[in-house]
């Protein structure tokens, strides 16, 4: 029968076409070949291909113009937005399809080592003169098994922003911000008082994991307590310091005007809105948003104080290193125009050009203490939360799944802890547990 | 049979209220895409600075335009030629297999498009379609087949199988019937078909996310990408121009077309 | 295709036959082409990803069956999603099928009136899902939406807050756009159905002094059954396949309250567990089960058309 012959074929074309991606799958892994690079890279006029995510468009935006104004190379930036990142890296590094160069969030870059997308640069990176200076939590975090992998891009670090506007409306000293966690939830609740419309004390991402690690982790990095052990398989979430930050937020909850509505169910899309609308008085903020919140002052907006994210200690503070590291793919085939314009990003102008004049964060602390002289103070304090050293970045491999990922263990732990009935910590924290030691 | 004035007074009332909870969200986007916002680029006064955003974003409007136009085109004219003949073949011709390959057509239906999108991704990076706007256009065919095949078959049932045999008579093959003597009287289902491809392909952001890169991709995706691109603030105001820009050929072509959407269903769903 | 003339057929009727067959499938071709390229091929591939450790970065890394498959019954999201995903179907398809009909009971007399009506409906239907979802996601946020501003106004929620807060509310919220982009289109669908009833019928029953009540029950309801079958089907499909929406709206969230089976697949892929093996083995569960439902709904439309 013809349907017979039919199913036949199809079976066969079927049958041919599964085996053709099989092949094209078996071998994935660092493939590139990194052995003969200079040490400065090739600059010969090839277009090398860049992509990043979205939040950090502005700043990648500029230091790909600074390197084509000067290179024979052309690097074509291709933004990608946040949540669809990794399904965009995971469907290339399927084809083999990755660009150049990659960029990504730092806490999503253990796991992208790991599953080997990057091309092995240990020895070009140990072969850096300034490797010193550079940002280590970015260098870190794609490391793997003495592999190094990649280098920081571009550097975003959380930090206490309040608004002195409120302050002074609330009776509070408009110069000087929360140094402890308790003096934190006092100025919040005086901000929360004064009962104006929209008006809140703090404000808090409820729904965005990856908001959540970068504003609440300072604080018990400040107290040197830690959030995971050191392989990053086991939460360590139930120490003392992060029940006195999770309590205090419970007691901007329960407070009328406390958390700026709609904090329990931010996603994370529009966490820093409320405060750059003037209608939070203090809270955690991103540095790489902080530059948005001057030009506003400037324009006759209300006025910002920046100081260090405070532990439930006087005197100690801490920061998340946060942003994007960046590597080059297993599937680059211009490595060495590639590493030309890592390495060249990596040197005291370049940083000073694109970052520094710009008035964003190097991540170069060579750059960070010489190249900001005339910066508004406020920039030079996110500036001393680097070069103090205090700062961390978390490194796990499954920490995108216990922390990032929507609905995440450690969500729910801060969905009890703030605004359920708060006495769970211990079982949530076993939850992050079982997802990072799998 | 006379109702009361009344009445029909309150029946148009309550009508004319179900009506307008229809369409002023649509009205709700039109207006505030020109009014002034904070947060947005069109922070007073009216105008039309949302767009503006809109026509600067990365490749540029203009790009992205072109890229939903072209993948539209091309499902549109694939799913109408495939559809037509395939309706023609499930309809007209008695054969071993034609019950299986309408209900396979079908069963399209019942796959998550999400789940195909990865194994496509593998597969067309081997048939040389990965990143191309013919693939995507493709794609969304595949996803139309099902609706758009069964349209088709049931609008050639419903024409009497001896207007064709009479021209079959007269000397026409198979082929020559068709285009001669049902196109004519299938052409509702037709455009229906053609219309509900542009819709789809014009709208749909999913597999343009998948299947191609950014100087690729097609106005919704663009949209979608714009939504979230700076950290923090979304800008509601360019949100709003993209949605009213996608809206508008869609509202146009609907409005123009509606005589032939309402029709073309007629014949499709009869005998559902 | 050579093996059609083996048959024990009288030459010329087999001849016919052979003619019909061959044309027939030419016909079909180019829908059995897409239909293999980029239907089946990806299927297959879907088959082999259920049974493989196939990591969204790490790639295809052999078999591993029935690994997965434990895997996606193990997680703590699979049931909640399934209860999810079928309340959402039951309330969406209800909502949808009972407007479709009172929509098409409003407008089915043509009249300038209702022909304006009808387009005022169906306008919403040539919106895409996506950016029915984006229109929306203003409309409901708590900055430039009113639709916080009325809810808080009559004091039924807090100022400030979104309608996306909460599970249930979330789950209201993302129906009312499913309503409001597709009822117009069943209402359509219903319509039709309508107009196939003869006029007669009508006639006839109020001949009888039949009430309005007591025609729609007696006459309208029994000659729709096979159209709202119809419609019961597409409903149901599309429900339980339920994403852009989700995905633009809520994300799945807040805390996970209304993640539906496919975007759980695409949380599988993409984001909390980044294993396309279980999302693929997820899908296939998803797939078997429409074929199955679908199989149900259409033995009713069989045994109700006769």
């Amino acid at each position: 029968m013809a349907f017979k012959n039919v199913a036949r074929t199809l079976a066969g074309v079927a049958a041919v076409a599964m085996l053709i991606p099989l092949a094209a799958c078996g071998g994935s892994g660092g493939t590139s070949q990194t052995a003969d690079i200079p040490a400065k890279g090739t600059d010969d006029g090839t277009t090398i291909t860049l992509w990043t995510r979205s939040p950090l468009e502005r700043q990648a935006k500029n230091a790909v113009q600074a390197y084509n104004k000067s290179h024979k190379n052309q690097v074509k930036l291709e933004i990608i937005p946040n949540d669809d990142m990794e399904g965009k890296v995971g469907g290339a590094s399927q084809t083999d399809s990755l660009p150049d160069i990659l960029a990504g969030d730092v806490v999503r870059i253990p796991y992208w080592a790991s599953e080997g997308i990057f091309a092995d640069l240990t020895e070009q990176i140990d072969g850096l003169d300034n490797k010193g200076d550079l940002q280590q939590g970015h260098i870190d975090a794609g490391t793997v098994d003495g592999k190094k992998y990649t280098l920081p891009f571009i550097t975003d670090v959380s930090v206490m922003v309040w608004n002195k506007n409120l302050y002074k409306e609330a009776g509070l000293d408009p110069e000087k911000g929360p140094s402890t966690v308790a003096e934190f939830v006092k100025q919040a609740k005086a901000v929360a008082n004064l009962n104006k419309d929209g008006v809140a004390g703090s404000y808090l991402a409820g729904q965005s994991g990856g908001a959540l690690v970068f504003d609440l982790f300072p604080s018990v990095w400040a107290d040197g307590e830690s959030v995971m052990n050191e392989d990053g398989t086991e939460a360590t979430l139930d120490n003392t310091s992060m029940k006195a930050v999770l309590d205090g937020y419970k007691e901007l909850a329960d407070t009328a005007n406390g958390l700026g509505a709609g904090s329990k169910e931010e996603t994370g899309a529009t966490w820093t809105a409320p405060f750059a609308n003037g209608k939070i008085g203090v809270m955690p903020y991103p540095n790489t948003s902080c530059t948005a919140l001057f030009e506003a002052e400037k324009d006759g907006g209300f006025e910002v104080g920046v100081t260090p994210i405070p532990g439930t200690k006087e005197g100690k503070t801490s920061t998340f290193l946060g942003g994007d590291a960046m590597g080059i793919s297993k599937d680059s085939k211009h490595v060495a125009q590639a590493w030309n314009f890592l390495s060249w990003l990596m040197g005291e102008d370049a940083q000073k050009e694109v970052f520094a004049d710009n008035g964003d964060t190097a991540s170069n602390i060579a750059t960070l203490k010489s190249a900001y002289d005339d910066a508004d103070a406020r920039v030079k304090t996110i500036n001393s939360v680097i070069i103090d050293g205090n700062g961390q970045t978390p490194k796990a491999v499954k920490f995108n799944e216990a922390f990032n990922a929507a609905g995440s263990p450690w969500q729910l732990l801060i969905q009890n802890a703030v605004w359920g009935n708060g006495d769970s910590l211990k079982t949530d924290n076993q939850a992050v547990t079982d997802v990072l030691s799998q | 049979m006379t109702t009361p004035l009344w009445k029909r007074i309150v029946a148009r009332v309550l009508q004319s209220l179900l009506a307008l909870a229809f369409i002023s969200p649509l009205i709700w986007v039109i207006v505030c895409s020109f009014s002034p916002q904070p947060g947005s680029a069109q922070s007073s006064g009216w105008g039309v600075a949302n767009y503006l955003t809109l026509f600067g974003y990365q490749e540029g409007l203009p790009v992205y335009l072109l890229n939903s136009v072209i993948v539209s085109a091309i499902s549109v004219v694939l799913s109408v030629v495939v559809c037509t003949l395939a309706g023609y073949s499930f309809s007209r011709f008695d054969y071993p297999g034609r019950n299986l390959g309408f209900m396979v057509t079908l069963s399209i239906l019942m796959v998550p498009y999400a789940s195909l999108l990865i194994p496509l991704m593998v597969w067309y990076k081997n048939i040389g379609l990965n990143d191309t706007l013919l693939g995507v256009g493709l794609v969304i065919t595949l996803f139309q087949l099902p609706m758009s095949t069964f349209i088709m078959r049931n609008a050639f049932d419903a024409i009497p199988k001896d207007m064709e045999e009479a021209a079959m008579v007269d000397g026409c093959n198979s082929f020559q019937a068709l285009l001669k003597i049902l196109v004519p009287v299938v052409k509702p289902s037709m455009v229906t078909v053609g219309l509900l491809a542009f819709l789809e392909a014009w709208n749909n952001f999913m597999i343009p996310l998948y299947l191609s890169s950014s100087g690729k991709s097609t106005l919704p995706l663009a949209m979608v990408n714009m939504r979230q691109q700076t950290m923090g603030v979304i800008d509601y105001g360019a949100t709003e121009a993209g949605v009213v820009v996608l809206l508008i050929p869609c509202a146009i072509l609907f409005l123009a077309l509606q005589k032939y959407y309402v029709k073309g269903f007629m014949a499709g769903a009869v005998k559902g | 295709m050579p093996s059609v003339s083996k048959g024990a057929v009288p030459e010329r009727k087999s001849k016919a036959r052979a003619a019909q067959t061959r044309r027939g499938l030419l016909y079909a071709l180019p829908d059995w082409a897409m239909i293999v390229l980029l239907f089946f091929v990806p299927i297959a591939l879907l088959f082999i990803m259920a049974c493989s450790r196939w990591s969204l970065m790490g790639g295809n890394r052999g078999l591993n069956f029935p690994d997965n498959f434990i895997a996606v019954f193990e997680n703590k999201l699979f049931g909640q999603s399934i209860l999810f995903t079928l309340e959402y179907t039951v309330i969406v398809t209800i909502f949808l099928l009972v407007l479709g009909l009172g929509l098409a009971l409003i407008v089915q007399e043509s009249s300038k009136w209702n022909n304006v009506l009808r387009t005022c409906f169906l306008l919403p239907s040539a919106t895409g899902l996506a950016s029915a979802s984006l229109l929306f996601y203003a409309l409901y946020s708590p900055q430039v939406g009113p639709v916080t501003k009325i809810l808080s106004f009559f004091g039924l929620m807090d100022q400030g807050g979104s309608v996306l807060a909460t599970g249930q509310s979330a789950l209201w919220a993302t129906i009312i756009v499913i309503v409001w982009r597709f009822s117009g289109y069943y209402m359509l669908l219903m319509m039709i159905g309508l107009q196939a009833i003869p006029g007669d019928l009508y006639e006839a029953a109020r001949m009888d002094g039949a009430g309005t009540w007591r025609i729609f029950r007696s006459v309208t309801l029994p000659l729709m059954k096979p159209t709202i079958v119809m419609c019961l089907v597409y409903c149901v499909t599309g429900s339980i396949l339920a994403f852009d929406q989700f995905f633009i709206l809520t994300k799945g969230g807040p805390n996970n309250s209304t993640m539906t089976v496919v975007q759980l697949i695409y949380n599988f892929a993409f984001d909390s567990k980044k294993d396309l093996g279980m999302a693929a083995a997820l899908s296939l569960l998803v797939l078997v089960a429409l074929v199955i439902i679908n199989a149900i709904q259409m033995r009713g439309m069989r045994d109700n058309t006769k």
